[in-house]
């Protein structure tokens, strides 16, 4: 990977320089040249910074040109490469943020940066029919955007598993990129850094705090066009990236949930204050003028049939209950289910209850 | 003049000879045992001293030594009080005319001289009948355990002196009798599926696993009737044989833990607490190895609730002896094979809090809480458990049919009936339920056809089923089969066994 001289500049001082990137952005307006900080950098920083400008950066033995090289020479030992708003593929969508991250580094396949994409967030705990429902929804959206989502457990992985089947993923992390948090996710991590893109604003090394969060969640919602809320309790942290994406002028969708599902609050509360409701993803793409295709019918028995059907008109039920609605005795019904779990149509959600999907 | 009684000692399950010789004579009195007799047995000196004194024998004067041989085996416990008394009689010509060198004495004495009853007396007869021993003299209060030994004459005794009156023919002792084998004679385990309200995925779960021979795990929340369920394990499997009853009363025998009756009737049923350690689940002793639960077990259910709050090493002991039926134990005092068959419950909550997927109390538990929950259950483990279920708490009033519940003997009828087809399906295998089935016996039974072989993909694709999965859900499937009498194994077979499999599932 070839990073210009100015390139560079950016990258040294986003790693190098100890502070906010309000005042980097000054620095950077200052010099004119952003190559210029690699050689100026004292003397603009003293007309910068009033006080405490030489805390800024203190130098070691390599000079400021010498340690970008090195930075840029470590991105590429790890596989990385690095982003920044002087690159041609920086996302325009990102730039239009009041604070746009000054460096993203990047692992993965970076042409996704430049596809249509749209974001799937979940929190970590959500029915089973919604966990089911994020991964086929997500599935579903990524022939058409790449879907950005978080890396927690729950929904964004429900979200980034679905994305991963068409190759067409992008996982926003709240830590450096060597680090895997939560670490059951490791396997996850590779396949996304595979065959899909893995995006930090964090350092090598950087471990994801209560404020880390909070930043990224502006990322997912300045990197895309619109934002689908799959599940949320009252205080998730989904919410936080559907607060941002209207702040940004961006789309928010939600699944609608059982009224009294302390893990739906937050969905119908963005439903009520005016977020689009979403049953199917057609719903998403007909916001964007895309025509989904149909999904295929799958042949079912007739006593599978039966079984869709109770479920599909009663919603969440246990399958002895199914099981004396459908006329059927309880390992039948147990078998049917299990049928129809197999063909994607209902879900399990704990304490041998079933729900249609 | 030298006497030579016969006794008998335990090791492990097996009964070993050992006779006991006396010598007395002349010169400095002294009384001497040789042998390698352990603290126990060295003791029965003094108890052997005051029983003949107090039984009015006379204790006899001289150089006493008494020879426990073979003198290479540790001879432990006071089972040879009775053989040292009556070998001392014999020596001091107290005995003259009794011919006792084709009698066993097994027996402990009380400073009084009344007989007390011995541990593991059952595994000692049997032995020593397969030796070609007929006469046996025990203590009365083990009367009830040596009548199911038949072809024999067991003398039941109380005192010493009616062990001399017995063998002097003053006043001979009336054998006894054998007694039939009845099983449940004494029904101590009231449990029964009638009593068991709801729960019909989890009742189903059990008829499958017993009528094959799995083991079940119960998940569910607290006060969803997981022990309940667990204790009907009992009533619904097939009732024990006289050979089956006889290997149990032994390991129990040995462990000391026999009830009144003297021969178990019933399938245990063991329910150790889960602060229990290997060595108590195993088996082990200082110098005597004595049988753990897994062992006590043997026939029956070994149930263990609230399984992730085993030790974890006590887990990992049990998964050699859940694939060969038997555990080898080894200690300084010998190396001991115990059979331990037995078929294994255990419950657990689905997460630290217990209330995952409970529809009336919300989970407070982290994803990461559940996980680390879960794992405390090995995978090996967890690949011998052919059957996990859920145990649910819905409430029942929204079922018309939950007025009917089906008792344990009903389910029974069909247990047995499933249980006689593989009886005669594995005629000569050397195995005798779906369980047991190795990878050759899979081939051979359980061929699936081209629609049962496709659902299996698709079920481990679409569910993300973990590899090993495969043989256990194509087992439990047979038995499906067989509960239905289905020579095939259908599709909605596979999809049922596939519905037991709920920890599989990769996360």
């Amino acid at each position: 990977m070839h990073y210009s001289q100015q390139e560079k500049a950016v990258i040294w001082l986003s790693a190098r320089v100890r502070t906010d990137d309000r005042t980097r952005a000054a620095l950077l307006r200052a010099a004119g040249d952003p190559a210029r900080l690699l050689f100026d950098f004292k003397k603009i920083c003293a007309a910068v910074i009033k006080d405490g400008a030489n805390r800024v950066y203190i130098s070691g033995t390599l000079s400021p040109a010498e340690e970008a090289e090195a930075l840029t020479d470590e991105l590429e030992r790890r596989g990385c490469f690095a982003v920044t708003p002087l690159s041609d593929d920086y996302p325009a969508s990102l730039a239009a943020i009041s604070d746009p991250p000054l460096l993203l580094y990047g692992m993965g396949d970076r042409a996704l940066l430049g596809r249509r994409k749209f974001c799937v967030v979940g929190s970590r705990r959500l029915p089973a029919w919604a966990e089911r429902q994020t991964g086929l929804m997500a599935e579903e959206l990524s022939r058409h955007f790449a879907v950005v989502t978080g890396f927690a457990e729950g929904g964004d992985r429900a979200a980034a598993a679905g994305a991963l089947k068409n190759e067409n993923v992008i996982c926003v992390l709240p830590n450096g990129l060597d680090v895997c948090y939560p670490a059951a996710h490791a396997s996850l991590k590779e396949r996304v850094a595979a065959h899909g893109l893995l995006l930090s604003e964090y350092a090598f090394g950087e471990r994801a705090a209560k404020y880390t969060f909070y930043a990224r969640n502006r990322l997912l919602a300045g990197l895309c066009e619109g934002v689908l809320v799959t599940a949320a309790g009252s205080k998730s942290g989904a919410l936080i990236t559907a607060a941002r994406a209207l702040e940004y002028g961006r789309d928010v969708f939600a699944f609608p949930h059982q009224p009294g599902t302390l893990q739906g609050v937050g969905c119908n509360e963005l439903i009520k204050s005016g977020a689009a409701l979403v049953t199917e993803a057609q719903d998403i793409l007909s916001a964007y003028g895309i025509l989904g295709e149909e999904r295929p019918r799958v042949a079912l028995t007739a006593r599978e049939e039966r079984v869709l059907a109770v479920l599909r008109a009663e919603g969440c039920l246990h399958t002895a209950i199914v099981a004396e609605r459908a006329g059927l005795a309880v390992f039948e019904a147990a078998a049917a289910l299990s049928s129809l779990e197999i063909k994607n149509l209902v879900v399990k959600s704990g304490g041998n209850r079933y729900s249609a999907v | 003049m030298i006497a030579k009684i016969v006794c008998y000692a335990l090791n492990g399950l097996e009964g070993v000879p050992v006779e006991v010789e006396t010598d007395i004579n002349k010169g400095m009195p002294s009384y001497e045992m040789v042998g390698l007799p352990d603290a126990a047995v060295k003791e029965a000196r003094e108890r052997v001293r005051s029983a003949l004194k107090n039984s009015r024998f006379l204790f006899p004067v001289g150089r006493i030594t008494i020879n426990f041989a073979p003198a290479d085996l540790r001879k432990e416990g006071a089972a040879f009080d009775l053989a040292v008394a009556v070998s001392l009689l014999k020596a001091s010509e107290q005995l003259v005319g009794a011919d006792v060198s084709d009698t066993v004495f097994l027996g402990e004495l009380a400073l009084n001289g009344d007989l007390r009853p011995v541990a593991g007396l059952l595994p000692l007869l049997i032995s020593a009948k397969g030796h070609g021993f007929t006469k046996f003299i025990v203590p009365a209060a083990n009367a009830k355990e040596a009548r199911f030994l038949g072809g024999a004459h067991i003398f039941p005794t109380r005192t010493l002196r009616e062990v001399v009156g017995h063998l002097t023919g003053a006043a001979p002792i009336a054998p006894l009798g054998t007694a039939a084998f009845v099983p449940h004679a004494s029904s101590k385990n009231t449990a029964d599926l009638m009593f068991v309200k709801g729960q019909p995925v989890a009742r189903r779960a059990l008829e499958v696993a017993v009528a094959g021979g799995h083991n079940l795990l119960l998940v569910g929340p607290p006060g969803t009737g997981k022990t309940m369920l667990a204790r009907c394990i009992p009533s619904v499997m097939p009732d024990l044989t006289f050979e089956e009853a006889l290997e149990i009363t032994k390991i129990h025998s040995v462990a000391g833990v026999l009830g009144e009756e003297g021969i178990v009737t019933e399938r245990p049923f063991r329910t150790p607490h889960h602060t229990a350690t290997t060595v108590s689940m195993c088996g082990g002793g200082n110098r005597t190895v004595h049988p753990g639960e897994m062992s006590l077990a043997h026939g029956g259910v070994l149930f263990l609730d609230e399984l992730p709050e085993y030790n974890r090493s006590t887990l990992e002991a049990m998964r050699q002896p859940l694939e060969d039926g038997r555990i080898t134990v080894s200690r300084a005092g010998g190396t001991v094979t115990f059979p331990a068959r037995f078929m294994l419950c255990a419950s657990m909550n689905p997460c630290p809090c217990g209330n995952y997927g409970s529809t009336e109390r919300t989970c407070t538990c982290t994803p990461a809480e559940i996980r680390r929950y879960r794992k405390k259950i090995s995978g090996p483990l967890l690949d011998r458990i052919d059957l996990q279920v859920e145990v649910d708490n819905v409430s029942y009033d929204a079922l018309a049919s939950s007025a009917r519940q089906e008792s344990s003997a009903a389910v029974k009828e069909r247990v047995n009936v499933a249980r006689t087809i593989q009886s005669a399906r594995f005629e000569g295998c050397g195995i005798h339920t779906n369980a047991e089935m190795g990878e050759r016996e899979l081939a051979h039974f359980c061929g699936l056809n081209a629609e049962g072989n496709a659902i299996l993909r698709s079920a481990f694709e679409r569910m993300k089923l973990s590899a090993r999965a495969r043989g256990r859900i194509i087992k439990v499937a047979r038995t499906i089969a067989d509960l239905a009498a289905s020579e095939e194994i259908l599709p909605e077979h596979v999809f049922e066994a596939v519905s037991y499999r709920m920890y599989d599932k990769f996360d």
